[in-house]
């Protein structure tokens, strides 16, 4: 009888809370152009529908001068020409096409430092994807890697505001389609490794349009499936391919995303790899170097039905804050997203049903995704930037549409329940990087559109409490990638990936609702357990890992 | 284009179906007062055709009728080797002859039908095809005469001695989707501001997925006639393809109020449950449904998914295997194989849950790519 009560008084405060959150109250986030940013996406769309067209791109929220600010970098696609002819060139020379570092001033605007920080012109032969942003020579300045159809490119971060392209030296060019990519330390040895995702065997030269009369691009089961690559960091500036050894070539797909974290607790970071119109990869870290794909076995690789999914950005963070990761995935609509939750065990079950997500995503097509705290309530909400891969598909069917809502669902208790996004707009939405842009300790995000201009969609903030970590590894790799950190008895994983094609703020944000107090409990990729109790709320904190066990 | 279509498919229930009982058995056409010269061309058309050598056929059988120009069957013969070598044009003439001699020649009149058939000319096909009973074929022509009313049960009729004809299954499919936009087109003409027309309307909105005009189409019917049955099961459908469970679930419970025994209205609304979430209301709903209508597979599929979110995972095993009993193939055997491979393995049964898994991904290889992926 008194849990039914409970129930109630529970039932009517959710309400109460969605209600304020719908209607009568204000948006949680709001749009806000900053001064000084002006960019494009120039995905140049053509008759002859390439592929490449409709899948940039990527955006990094980074601080790479260390001034405290994060800034803001965004990837280009390029000029594509109908037919495109051989060499292929996408005119990335001229500035329209340039990726685009901004750098954020002290008064919340923008400068343009992408020509000064010798970041112009990614190669005429390269049309942009993605980035992933990570300390890879553990210098305390994060270096970029950006994606494209085309060569890779990493760029060192010198610490003095400019880059070098370092990526004949390192040995990271890829080459092929390369999607999204993520900085990560598989063999916990204290150097950031690199996953690069590939999307499939596909070139200028042979592609075609599907959809008949409609002229559609074509679905991916219409090329062969590649493989992904895995870097292997030398710590001497270089990178070794692994990809072979460690197993991950050895499973071709249709991969786009890419998220990190220890799924089974054994200290060792695993790979989901979301993939396009199939299985989707769950690699698991063998801890010798290879990986073993589990996917199927472990049951995060098909939705609840048994059906594949079109999978196209990945999260992989603890929604129920049960300790363990799980996995959220975009796809296209008449599927809805998948919700792997981690049932430990190495087990997980699609609760794309009991969360709400499935009824929130049936009709919608979802890229760029996020499972952060926007309303500081201790628990994490899901953002996806959303539109439809086919920018005829009202032709096709009238019931679906190429420009879409972003999706901000508030997390009730591992229920998520869809508000006011911040913007009514919709949009052929992308890559989606999130981080505390104006340092308020709210969650802000950034998203790319096909086209258009990038949009930022600022926390309005609140009431409640929040802590804001930095880790600082000695004996792990510097920003402490890999590591499992709990708060007032939430878990998030150290990552700058995840999402699509993009990097996320590398600083751990937390929730905390009314607490003003933390008890914080890091674990190190060293293995190394770190407990700090009374941290007080609201504050940005350096977290060093001790040098000793 | 069309001509072309059913030259075609009258060329195909010629060879595949029908030539046995149409085309002369060599022997049984023969007049018997035939001059020796024409009785020696007339065996050597037989053997032509039988070493499949038309032309050679025609040559002959034309000696023949210039040496016999009052024997019907010669020009009949004549006839058949012309359509044999698909020259439908020139058959014409000889059947028509071969008629003029003896109108009661069944053969000729099965002929000159399909031939007329195939060149398009299929209200003068229809009295020839009439006279030798040849359903399949009449059904066809009225079809292409816009007989829709009379086609259908001679199409019928013929799928009873051909029951997987694609022709006929197709020409039949044609003159019921045909009949009905007649009835339709009729019915927006004669009351185009009724709660049926409304309906229609909704209906074909929702066939090309313009849903917000279906939806539109749909409530205009149900305000005039709100107690119509199906149309809240209709427009919550409507609901249910643009991901709108809440309103979904609303239309399909209304539906059920107004007949609580439609099972689909309570598979419908246990599945818009479902995808709420809801799980227990979902459970329940879905047992009414297979109580409804016991043996269903989507239900027991659902009631399965819905059990087991509901937390009884006997109840979850007992439906889908249930399911499984009744259709071991195809998609819905293989989503239920993967639902148990899924409850063995939470139940660490192993072993059952490694044996569900095969039988999955062996369904899944026979299932077409096409039909497991959606863009």
């Amino acid at each position: 009888m008194i849990g039914e009560s409970l129930k109630i008084i529970f039932h009517f405060a959710r309400a109460l809370a969605l209600l304020a959150l719908t209607s009568g109250g204000a948006a949680l986030l709001e749009v806000n152009s900053p001064r000084g940013v002006d960019f494009t996406l120039q995905n140049s769309p053509t008759s002859l529908k390439y592929l490449i067209e409709t899948m940039p791109g990527g955006v990094a929220l980074l601080d790479y001068n260390n001034d405290g600010l994060l800034d803001v970098f965004f990837v280009n696609g390029g000029r594509i020409s109908s037919p495109m002819r051989l060499p292929e060139n996408f005119q990335r020379h001229d500035p329209r096409y340039w990726n685009r570092l901004f750098r954020q001033n002290r008064d919340g605007t923008f400068t343009d430092v992408t020509e000064q920080a010798g970041l112009a012109n990614a190669g005429d032969a390269n049309y942009g994807m993605g980035v992933a942003v990570g300390d890879y020579d553990n210098d305390g300045f994060p270096d970029l890697y950006v994606t494209s159809y085309g060569k890779n490119v990493l760029y060192h971060n010198n610490g003095d505001g400019t880059f070098t392209d370092v990526t004949a030296k390192a040995g990271v060019a890829a080459g092929g389609w390369s999607v999204s990519a993520g900085f990560f330390d598989y063999d916990n040895d204290g150097k950031l490794d690199l996953f690069v995702t590939r999307y499939m065997e596909w070139d200028t030269q042979h592609s075609k349009d599907c959809g008949g009369n409609f002229h559609t691009y074509c679905p991916p089961g219409e090329f062969p499936r590649t493989t992904n690559v895995l870097y292997h960091n030398r710590g001497d500036g270089t990178f070794e391919d692994v990809s072979v050894r460690s197993g991950i070539a050895a499973k071709k797909g249709h991969g786009l995303g890419v998220a990190f974290a220890d799924y089974d607790g054994d200290g060792l970071t695993d790979i989901y790899v979301a993939n396009d119109g199939m299985q989707q990869y769950l690699f698991h870290n063998n801890g010798n170097g290879t990986f073993t794909e589990v996917g199927l076995e472990t049951g995060a690789a098909l939705n609840t039905d048994g059906g594949p999914l079109s999978g196209m950005g990945v999260v992989f963070q603890d929604y129920d804050n049960d300790g363990r990761p799980d996995v959220i995935v975009t796809t296209l609509p008449r599927q809805t997203y998948g919700v792997f939750h981690n049932e430990g065990g190495g087990l997980f079950t699609d609760r794309g049903l009991q969360t709400g997500v499935s009824m929130l995503s049936g009709v919608t097509a979802g890229w760029g995704v996020g499972l952060e705290d926007f309303d500081n309530d201790g628990q994490k909400d899901l953002f996806v930037a959303q539109g439809h891969v086919l920018d005829n598909v009202e032709k096709i069917d009238p019931s679906l549409h190429y420009l879409e809502p972003l999706l901000l669902a508030i997390n009730h208790s591992s229920r998520f329940d869809s508000v006011d996004p911040g913007n009514p707009e919709r949009f052929a939405a992308r890559g989606t990087a999130f981080g505390d842009i104006n340092n308020d300790g709210w969650i802000d995000a950034v998203v790319t559109v096909l086209g258009s201009h990038p949009q930022f969609l600022i926390n309005r903030g609140g009431q409640s409490h929040w802590l804001t970590m930095t880790l600082r590894g000695t004996r792990s790799n510097r920003d402490g990638l890999g590591a499992r950190v709990q708060v007032n008895g939430q878990t998030r994983f150290a990552t700058t990936a995840g999402s699509y094609e993009s990097a996320n703020d590398k600083r751990l944000h937390f929730g905390l609702g009314s607490a003003k107090s933390a008890n914080v409990e890091v674990v190190w990729p060293s293995g190394i357990h770190q407990l700090l109790n009374d941290v007080s709320a609201d504050q940005f904190l350096e977290v060093r890992e001790p040098e000793h066990p | 284009m069309i001509a072309a279509q059913i030259c075609r498919r009258v060329g195909r229930i010629l060879f595949v179906s029908a030539a046995a009982s149409i085309f002369f058995h060599p022997q049984s056409g023969k007049a018997q007062s035939l001059s020796s010269e024409a009785t020696q061309h007339w065996n050597a058309a037989h053997q032509a055709e039988a070493a499949r050598q038309f032309d050679i056929a025609v040559k002959e059988y034309i000696k023949v009728t210039s040496l016999e120009p009052a024997f019907a069957t010669g020009f009949a013969s004549l006839g058949q080797a012309y359509m044999e070598q698909r020259d439908f044009t020139s058959a014409l003439a000889p059947l028509k002859h071969a008629l003029e001699l003896d109108s009661n020649l069944m053969p000729a009149h099965q002929l000159l039908g399909y031939a007329l058939l195939a060149q398009g000319y299929a209200a003068e096909a229809i009295p020839h095809l009439e006279r030798a009973h040849e359903q399949g074929a009449l059904g066809i022509a009225q079809v292409e005469t816009s007989q829709l009313a009379e086609a259908i049960p001679n199409l019928q009729a013929a799928l009873q001695k051909r029951p997987n004809d694609p022709d006929l299954l197709y020409y039949l499919g044609r003159a019921s989707g045909l009949l009905s936009k007649q009835s339709i087109d009729t019915l927006l003409a004669a009351a185009p501001n009724s709660a049926r027309a409304h309906q229609a309307l909704a209906e074909n909105y929702f066939v090309l997925r313009q849903m917000p005009e279906a939806e539109k189409e749909y409530k205009q019917a149900l305000d005039m006639r709100p107690d119509t049955p199906n149309l809240h099961l209709e427009l919550g459908q409507v609901f249910s393809l643009t991901s709108r469970w809440p309103d979904a679930e609303q239309q399909f419970h209304q539906e059920l109020q107004l007949q609580p025994g439609n099972a689909e209205a309570a598979y419908r609304l246990g599945d818009a449950l479902l995808h709420q979430g809801k799980a227990h209301e979902a459970h329940s709903i879905l047992e009414r449904a297979d109580k409804l209508q016991p043996q269903m597979p989507e239900t027991l599929y659902a009631l399965g998914k819905a059990a087991s979110l509901d937390g009884d995972e006997a109840a979850a095993e007992k439906s889908w295997l249930a399911l499984l009993s009744i259709e071991r193939e195809g998609e819905l055997a293989a989503q239920t194989h993967f639902a148990l491979a899924g409850l063995y393995r939470k139940q660490n049964k192993s072993e059952q849950a490694q044996r569900e898994m095969s039988e999955f991904q062996r369904l899944r290889i026979s299932v077409p790519a096409g039909a497991q992926t959606a863009q």
